[in-house]
C-alpha cells in the first residue's frame, strides 16, 4: 500500500514538474515574444529611454512572470537599457558572475534550488542581430506549488494508507479472532484437558470457522472418550497384572510351605531333640521370613499411599522381588544392579510402579533362557534406571510413543503399560530413552529429576497414578 | 460676382494647400479646429485632455481636435506647416521661429508667466551640483525643449563643453515625467527637467519624486507660449483660441482645467519676455 502510495506520489510530482517546465518555457517564450515586439525597433535606434520604458511597463504587463530583471545587451555586449538600472547601469557590461548563468544558445536555464530561471533571446532583424534579452525570472512560486503538492500527497497518502493499514488490522483481527479461540483450547488438549469451545463463542464467526469449532468440539469429545477408555483399560491392566503378580505370590508363598510343612512334622516326631528343634526353627523362621519378604513388598507396591516422596535403595531392590518369580517363570537370568545408596528426592509410587512395568515389559518381550539387566544410579542429580532386555526390539512407534515424541495410533494390550509408564514418568519430569542393541534387544533408560520442591501431597499427585492406585 | 466668387474660393482653397498658409476658417462652421500639444506632464492625463477639447470647443463655438506628437519638432513641424491653427508650444521652438509664430496667451505659474529649468539627480547621487555631473549618465527630455535640453546645454556651451564631451551617456526621453522616471529608477544619474512639471508632480507623485533631488534650478524664463502663425493671427481662430485661454480663469471649466494645470490664468505677452531663452538659444546655436 505504502509502496503503491509512493509511486503514484512520485508519478503526479514528475508529471506537475513536466508540465510545470512546459508551461514555463510557453510562458516565458510569449514574455519573450512580447519584449522583444516592444524593444527591437529602440534598440536598433540605440533609444535607451524607449529600451527601459518598454522593459518598465513590461513589469506591471506580464503579472505571470516574476522577472527579477530584464537586461538589453547590445551586441558590443553592453547594456543599453536593464528593468534595474541601478544594478545594470546604462553602457555598463554584465558582471561575469552574473553573465554565466545565462543560456548561450536562445532559450531556458533552469536552477530548481535556487529557484531562479535565466532566459535569452536575441533580437533580430532581417537575420541580424541587433542586441539580446537577458532576463531573471523567480521561480520560487512554482516550487512552492510544487512543494505544496509534494506535501500534500505525502499528508494524504499517508493518511489513506494509515487509516487502510488500521481497517485491514481491524479487519484481520476480527476475521482471525477465532483462530485464536481455537488455538487456546488446542494448547489445552496440549497441557491434557480436552475441552470444547463453549457455545458462546460460536457466535459472530464465519461459517468455516464455525465448521471448525464444530469439529475441534467432536474432536475434544473424541478424546475425553478415549481418555475414559484408557483409564478404564489402565485399570483392567492393573488387575491383570495383579492376578499375575498374585499368582506368582503365591507359587513364591507355596515354595517354602512344602518345607515349612516338613519342619513342622520333624518338629512334632524329633522336637524332643534340642539340636533338631532348633535347626528346624530355624528353618522354618527362614521360610516364614521370605513369606513375609514377599508379603511385605507387594503391600508396599500397591498401597493406596504408595505414593509418598522419599525412595529408598530398598524399594528399589524390592521390585526385585516381584519381578524374580515372572524370571524365574521363564527362565531368565536377572542381572540386577541397584547403585543407589542414599534416600532420593522422589515420588516412591510412580518410579516403582513405572520401573516394575518396564521390567515385567522386558521380562514379557526376552525368550525363554534370557537375560533381563537392570541398573539404577544417580546422574546428574536425577535417578537414571537402564532395564535392558533380549526380545526382539521395540516397535519403533511404540519407542517413538514411549519417548513422547509420537500418538501411536493403536497400542497393543501389552502396549497400555507403556501408556502407563509414559504418563507415570512425564508427571514426575522425568525423560525416557530407547536405544535398539546391535544384535538383539532394547535399553529403556528413564531419568527421574529430583524434585526441589517440599515433598507433594497426595492430592497434587498426577491424576492419572492415583486413578490407578484406586483402581488397584 | 461668380468669376471673383470662383476666383476667392480657388484662391483660398490654393492657400489652404501651401505650407505656412492657415487654412481660412469661420465662427460657426463645423470643421474641427486643430490645436496642437507638447508632451508636458500632460501625457496620460486623458481626462484633462477631454476638458481642454471641450472647453476650447465650447468657447470657440467648433469642434476641437487635440494633436499630440511624441516630440516637440513634429507639433512644430505641423503648425509651421500650417496644419495647426495653434499650439502650445514650448519657449525654445517659439523663439527658434519667432519670425513666424505669434503669442496668443501665456500662462501664469505662481502669478507670472515664467518658470524655471531644474537639473535633478537620483536621491542616492552624491552630486551637490550640476558641474559635480560629468561623466554621469543624463535624461534630456526633447531636443527642442527649453527646460528640458537648451539651458543645460547652455551651461555646457559656456563651459566649452557639449553633452557627449560633459555626460558619459545621454539620451532623451521625450517627455518630462518621463525624465523624473529616469532618474528615480536609477536609469540615469541625472537629468534636465521643467521646474513647473517637476513642482506639479511633487503633489501629483510625491513617491516617485521623492527618489529625485534638484541640483541646480535656472533663472526664471517665460512660459511655454499658445502660438499661432504669424500669418494666421489675424483670423477668427486664432482670436478665437486666444480669447479662450485668456479667459479660462473666468470660467467653470476653465478653473478646472487650471486647477489640475495649478496654472493661475493666461495673460497676453509680448515676445521680449522670451528674450532670456532666445539668448541661451543663440549661444548654443553660436557653439554648433
Amino acid at each position: 500500500m505504502i509502496g503503491i502510495a509512493t509511486t503514484i506520489s512520485q508519478v503526479v510530482l514528475s508529471r506537475l514538474a513536466s508540465d510545470q517546465e512546459n508551461n514555463l518555457r510557453a510562458l516565458t517564450n510569449a514574455y519573450l515574444d512580447g519584449i522583444s515586439a516592444a524593444v527591437t525597433q529602440p534598440v536598433m535606434r540605440g533609444d535607451v529611454w524607449e529600451t527601459f520604458d518598454a522593459l518598465d511597463r513590461a513589469r506591471t504587463h506580464y503579472t505571470g512572470v516574476a522577472a527579477r530583471y530584464v537586461i538589453v545587451e547590445l551586441p558590443d555586449k553592453r547594456v543599453l537599457a536593464a528593468s534595474e538600472p541601478l544594478r545594470f547601469p546604462v553602457r555598463s557590461s554584465i558582471p561575469t558572475q552574473i553573465s554565466v548563468h545565462f543560456p548561450v544558445i536562445d532559450g531556458l536555464g533552469l536552477d530548481k534550488e535556487g529557484g531562479r530561471a535565466w532566459l535569452s533571446r536575441t533580437l533580430k532583424v532581417e537575420g541580424h542581430s541587433v542586441g539580446k534579452i537577458l532576463a531573471e525570472i523567480d521561480i520560487a512560486a512554482l516550487l512552492e506549488v510544487r512543494r505544496r503538492v509534494f506535501w500534500t500527497l505525502v499528508l494524504v497518502n499517508g493518511a489513506m494508507t494509515l487509516a487502510f493499514a488500521a481497517i485491514g488490522y481491524a479487519f484481520l483481527q476480527r476475521m482471525l479472532r477465532p483462530l485464536g479461540t481455537l488455538t487456546r483450547y488446542v494448547e489445552r488438549v496440549r497441557e491434557g484437558r480436552a475441552e470444547p469451545i463453549p457455545e458462546g463463542d460460536h457466535h459472530k464467526i464465519s461459517a468455516e470457522f464455525r465448521r471448525l469449532f464444530d469439529r475441534f468440539n467432536a474432536m475434544s469429545r473424541a478424546l475425553n472418550e478415549r481418555e475414559t477408555l484408557a483409564a478404564r483399560l489402565a485399570a483392567q491392566e492393573k488387575l491383570a497384572v495383579l492376578g499375575k503378580l498374585a499368582s506368582a505370590m503365591a507359587h513364591e508363598v507355596n515354595n517354602p510351605l512344602g518345607g515349612l510343612f516338613n519342619a513342622v512334622d520333624t518338629l512334632r516326631r524329633h522336637g524332643a531333640d534340642a539340636s533338631v528343634r532348633d535347626s528346624t526353627l530355624n528353618l522354618l523362621h527362614r521360610g516364614l521370613w521370605q513369606i513375609r519378604k514377599v508379603v511385605r513388598s507387594t503391600i508396599v507396591t500397591y498401597r493406596p499411599e504408595g505414593f509418598s516422596y522419599g525412595l529408598a535403595p530398598a524399594d528399589i531392590d524390592d521390585l526385585r522381588m516381584l519381578v524374580e518369580p515372572e524370571a524365574a517363570r521363564k527362565n531368565l537370568v536377572l542381572e540386577w544392579r541397584n547403585e543407589v545408596f542414599d534416600k532420593l528426592p522422589l515420588a516412591v509410587g510412580s518410579v516403582r510402579q513405572a520401573t516394575l512395568n518396564l521390567l515385567l515389559n522386558a521380562c514379557a518381550a526376552s525368550p525363554p533362557g534370557g537375560k533381563v539387566d537392570f541398573l539404577a544410579k544417580v546422574e546428574n542429580e536425577a535417578l537414571v534406571v537402564e532395564i535392558g532386555d533380549a526380545g526382539p526390539g521395540l516397535p519403533s512407534d511404540l519407542a517413538a510413543y514411549l519417548i513422547g515424541e509420537g500418538e501411536a495410533a493403536t497400542l497393543p494390550g501389552d502396549g497400555l503399560g507403556l501408556w502407563i509408564v509414559r504418563r507415570l514418568v512425564g508427571g514426575e519430569r522425568g525423560s525416557i530413552e530407547v536405544a535398539s542393541m546391535a544384535t538383539q534387544g532394547t535399553i529403556v533408560r528413564v531419568a527421574w529429576p529430583f524434585r526441589k520442591e517440599p515433598a507433594a501431597k497426595d492430592g497434587e499427585m498426577p491424576a492419572i497414578a492415583e486413578e490407578i492406585v484406586h483402581a488397584g | 460676382m461668380l468669376t471673383t466668387s470662383r476666383r476667392g474660393v480657388l484662391a483660398v482653397l490654393a492657400a489652404s494647400m501651401l505650407p505656412g498658409v492657415p487654412r481660412p476658417a469661420r465662427a460657426g462652421d463645423a470643421t474641427p479646429i486643430s490645436f496642437g500639444l507638447n508632451p508636458l506632464f500632460l501625457d496620460s492625463d486623458i481626462e484633462l485632455l477631454s476638458m481642454i477639447g471641450q472647453y476650447l470647443s465650447g468657447k470657440i463655438g467648433r469642434p476641437v481636435q487635440l494633436v499630440r506628437r511624441r516630440t516637440y519638432q513634429e507639433i512644430t513641424a505641423l503648425l509651421l506647416s500650417g496644419q495647426l491653427d495653434g499650439a502650445w508650444v514650448c519657449d525654445d521652438p517659439y523663439v527658434q521661429h519667432e519670425d513666424q509664430l505669434a503669442l496668443l496667451a501665456t500662462p501664469l505659474y505662481r502669478g507670472e508667466p515664467l518658470y524655471q529649468t531644474y537639473i535633478a539627480v537620483n536621491e542616492n547621487s552624491r552630486a551637490q551640483s550640476f558641474d559635480e555631473l560629468g561623466g554621469s549618465v543624463h535624461a534630456f527630455s526633447d531636443p527642442d525643449s527649453t527646460s528640458g535640453y537648451l539651458v543645460t546645454r547652455y551651461l555646457l556651451a559656456v563651459r566649452r563643453q557639449t553633452p557627449a564631451s560633459f555626460f558619459r551617456e545621454f539620451f532623451f526621453a521625450y517627455g518630462h515625467r518621463n525624465v523624473v522616471r529616469a532618474i528615480a529608477s536609477g536609469l540615469a544619474d541625472g537629468g534636465s527637467i521643467d521646474g513647473y512639471v517637476w513642482d506639479v508632480m511633487t503633489e501629483r507623485e510625491p513617491e516617485l519624486v521623492a527618489k529625485t533631488r534638484v541640483v541646480y534650478r535656472s533663472e526664471r524664463l517665460g512660459f511655454p507660449p499658445i502660438v499661432c502663425l504669424k500669418s494666421a493671427r489675424d483670423t477668427e481662430i486664432a482670436e478665437g483660441i486666444s480669447r479662450a485661454f485668456l479667459d479660462m480663469r473666468l470660467d467653470a471649466l476653465g478653473q478646472k482645467i487650471l486647477a489640475i494645470l495649478k496654472l493661475d490664468g493666461f495673460v497676453a505677452a509680448t515676445p521680449d519676455l522670451y528674450s532670456g531663452t532666445l539668448e541661451k538659444w543663440l549661444v548654443v546655436k553660436a557653439q554648433a
